[in-house]
């Protein structure tokens, strides 16, 4: 096993890639009393269209097949569900679908092993027909609805609309209640079938383990599996421009709701320069409108910001941008402040002593990711999935200098680049 | 165990939790007084001034400088209801030294500025910066009519007011618009010196710290020598609570332009049984606690009426919710299949093995708590406010201890108090 030590953490990482293909994350934690382990799959919500490895068919799918697959997973044979027999055992169970992943975990303090047990023979055991099929569509179709009543949500995905034009960004995670009627169980499988081998998966456990005694009971509980080649996923190709740099929406809101996003077309294929570039992002969008900020002071004592706005760097090789989001009553004036920051900072350069406080700020940010075996198995897995580890953001922290953070600035936070969604109340 | 409490002055209480558990130490400090409408607006202002400025530190912005410096150390503060009690709340929650690149003595600061932003604020003219008093006015207003914006709280907290209409627990708590007009930075700086005085005063220590030490700077500190000892007032939570005596079930339908209706249901209970509020939990734990609960399993499995389908238990009030969004057509049918699994548990209808799976439930959760520093803080103020003391370990022991017939017993005497329906 390769063994990755961080000396600022005092953390320890595992990593062994299997015979399968398949690669396993241990990250032990003697101290802790809780026990996670989450299973991923590179499938999500933007792979609709791909070559299969092995019958080399080109397969288009309907929105949503990775969450309504995902949702599927737990249903046996038997007529049992896996998530019942998980709870029944006293461990937590969930399972997720992001845009570029899906992920199926669970969470305890007794009976890791016979949770293991199901966790990893259910995973390992689909089982779809025409009747559970059509049954999960009346419940997804509520899920649906539910989010479409969020005015978070559906923020976020005009946002998406904003900054793209194609891209299967834009996709709900899970689909419209038209695109998952057409969900099939051949469907399913075939996206089982492809997806779901090892050679695409990875799987983090994170708790009280000993390495070598983890790998041997993950390893005894995977189905023999031939490893398959890439999967060749077809996307459309990279938009040089935004899709629009404005759209809005009416719901019943108190008070709009707005995001302002940055689409980013740099190329982002070299990782260790991303995790750079994402350190950089997040110091400079603190300084941007962060607390401390004199233009978040100037909108707060406006009453124009109730608080911080959530800032997010979104990314995947697929697409990358900035959101910035939040609630005020005159969502211009929030953007015409970043932007007349972001001018401010390209005209006079970063600050020296605000540039360091804020460095500071986002070293102790990553500290405290380490704080539960939940957020430290999920982080793995997440920027695994983007080909990243997760250490870096300690290690490379020391590398983003302020003359480095202004290269960033120049070139990711462009007017031209730069939409805006609004969300306000009904007249 | 690895908790400690230690009593400062009379109604000022000192806990540390010791853990190695984590990267980071967390400091809270609660002060409790009871719910009342005079009072719960100005409670809800209070905290938002007082995260504004202090004497030493006159603006938000040169707190989060400070906090910052501070590598990134959070300050937050909140309100929260917990039984009759409005509960004032303050976290700073900051790296261990032991994570730090360089070496720093950022406890000693902490605590520093905690106690200098809860008792040192800014005032002029004997009274809250007007300024601030005034810019946090017109947010907590936007705050309480944004209640309507999440549709599934909104629902929760509309069932909650009808259910203890004109009782201290059915008070919003954030307030009300209309109290806030009334309120002036002088009065408002009036109230906090009486608050302070009479408020019981609670501080939580939680992370890898010798507690010689951190109790000596928390004990020396200057704001906390000058507070007096008090006989503090608050509403302490009985572990046998009262009774509301049993009534036609109030049935509240509210219209709003949304999709998805909200059904929310709470149910009461007039049992005499001992130990009724773990007996309580596992109830609720079968009926609606997870995945394998009658609620999951017949409105969101076998019908497919609901993604959300679920209840949580109030121990505080002694009061079980139930929640679930549907298509709205299907409010009856809903409302008809949650009543038949209300049945079912008074009819027995449920097996040993829904007893073992809601025990395992609880438990497991239980034995987390320690896993999450908040939630630790969050246990043992619970108890403090609770007129028993129960160890994680006899909470444990005590939800195994639950019969089957002890829960077909309190089943009998649960009844639906109201039932609410947010639609379109």
């Amino acid at each position: 096993m390769e063994i990755i030590e961080s000396l600022k953490l005092k953390e320890k990482e595992y990593i062994e890639k299997l015979d399968n293909g398949m690669t396993v994350i241990i990250i032990p934690k003697p101290e802790l009393d809780k026990k996670y382990v989450i299973w991923g799959t590179h499938f999500g919500s933007i792979d609709n269209r791909f070559i299969m490895p092995n019958s080399g068919e080109e397969v288009f799918i309907p929105d949503g097949v990775a969450h309504f697959l995902e949702h599927k997973m737990f249903e046996q044979p038997n007529g049992t569900n896996s998530l019942d027999t998980l709870m029944a055992l006293g461990l937590d169970a969930n399972a997720y679908t992001t845009n570029d992943h899906t992920a199926y975990l669970f969470e305890c303090t007794d009976n890791f092993y016979e949770g293991l047990d199901e966790f990893m023979d259910y995973v390992q055991h689909p089982y779809f027909t025409d009747e559970n099929v059509e049954k999960e569509k009346g419940i997804i179709a509520q899920e649906i609805k539910m989010y479409d009543d969020e005015p978070g949500w559906r923020l976020y995905m005009n946002t998406m609309d904003c900054m793209y034009k194609e891209n299967p960004i834009k996709i709900d995670i899970a689909g419209s209640v038209e695109s998952i009627s057409k969900i099939t169980p051949d469907v399913l499988y075939k996206c089982y079938n492809t997806f779901y081998n090892p050679s695409n998966m990875v799987m983090v456990v994170c708790g009280n383990f000993n390495p070598d005694n983890i790998l041997e009971e993950i390893k005894k509980r995977l189905l023999p599996h031939e490893k398959q080649g890439e999967i060749k996923r077809i996307y459309p190709s990279k938009e040089k421009e935004i899709n629009k740099p404005y759209n809005e929406m009416e719901m019943e809101v108190s008070l709009p709701l707005f995001a302002i996003g940055f689409k980013d077309m740099e190329d982002n294929r070299n990782k260790e320069e991303l995790v750079k570039k994402h350190i950089a992002i997040e110091i400079l969008l603190n300084m941007i409108i962060g607390k401390s900020s004199d233009g978040y002071k100037e909108l707060y004592e406006k009453g124009l910001l109730l608080a911080e706005p959530d800032m997010d760097y979104e990314f995947s090789d697929e697409y990358a941008h900035i959101v910035i989001s939040g609630q005020s009553q005159e969502p211009e004036k929030v953007k015409e402040k970043v932007e007349e920051s972001i001018n401010f900072f390209l005209e006079n350069g970063l600050d020296d002593e605000h540039f360091n406080r804020i460095r500071k700020k986002v070293y102790g940010d990553y500290v405290v990711e380490y704080n539960s075996v939940g957020d430290i198995a999920r982080m793995f897995l997440s920027d695994k999935m983007k080909g990243i580890n997760s250490f870096d953001y300690i290690e490379k922290y020391n590398e983003v200098t302020k003359e480095y953070t202004e290269t960033v600035l120049k070139n990711v936070f462009k007017k031209d680049n730069m939409v805006m969604s609004v969300i306000r109340g009904k007249k | 165990m690895n908790y400690i409490k230690k009593e400062v002055k009379q109604g000022i209480n000192l806990h540390n939790i010791n853990t190695n558990k984590f990267k980071t130490n967390l400091y809270a400090v609660f002060l409790a007084t009871p719910l009342s409408r005079e009072n719960v607006t100005k409670n809800a202002l209070l905290t938002a001034v007082l995260r504004r400025g202090t004497k030493n530190i006159e603006s938000q912005v040169l707190i989060s400088k400070k906090l910052e410096e501070m590598y990134g150390a959070s300050f937050d503060c909140g309100i929260e209801k917990t039984g009759d009690n409005h509960i004032i709340k303050f976290y700073l929650e900051t790296i261990n030294e032991a994570f730090l690149p360089e070496k720093e003595e950022l406890d000693k600061k902490c605590i520093e500025l905690l106690f200098d932003i809860i008792l040192n604020p800014l005032v002029q003219n004997d009274g809250f910066k007007s300024e601030y008093v005034e810019s946090e006015k017109k947010k907590l207003k936007q705050i309480i009519d944004g209640k309507i914006d999440n549709k599934r709280t909104y629902s929760f907290e509309r069932c909650v007011e009808e259910m203890f209409k004109d009782e201290p627990y059915g008070l919003y708590k954030f307030g009300y618009v209309e109290d806030l007009e009334k309120i002036t930075p002088q009065n408002l700086y009036q109230y906090y010196k009486e608050l302070i005085k009479k408020c019981k005063i609670d501080i939580f220590v939680s992370g890898n710290l010798k507690d010689t030490d951190i109790n000596n700077l928390i004990e020396n500190n200057a704001e906390i020598k000058a507070l007096e000892a008090r006989k503090s007032e608050y509403v302490e939570n009985k572990e046998n609570s009262e009774k509301i005596p049993v009534r036609e079930e109030k049935v509240v339908e509210e219209k709003m332009q949304v999709g998805q209706g909200n059904l929310v249901i709470g149910l009461s209970s007039n049992s005499q049984i001992e130990n009724e509020k773990f007996v309580m939990s596992v109830y609720n734990a079968i009926l609606g606690g997870g995945a394998n609960s009658k609620l999951f399993q017949n409105v969101r499995e076998k019908n497919s009426l609901a993604y959300t389908a679920g209840s949580t238990f109030r121990r505080q009030k002694n009061t079980i919710f139930i929640r679930c969004g549907i298509e709205i057509e299907n409010y009856q049918k809903a409302l008809d299949t949650i009543k038949e699994q209300i049945e079912d548990m008074k009819n027995g209808n449920f097996t040993e093995e829904d007893m073992e799976n809601a025990k395992k439930l609880i438990v497991s959760s239980v034995k987390g708590i320690s896993s999450e520093q908040d939630t630790e803080i969050t246990y043992y103020y619970g108890q403090e406010l609770s007129d028993t003391f129960t160890t994680i370990d006899d909470y444990v022991t005590k939800i195994n201890n639950v019969t089957k017939s002890n829960i077909e017993e309190v089943a009998k005497e649960i009844w639906i108090n109201t039932v609410y329906f947010l639609r379109d």
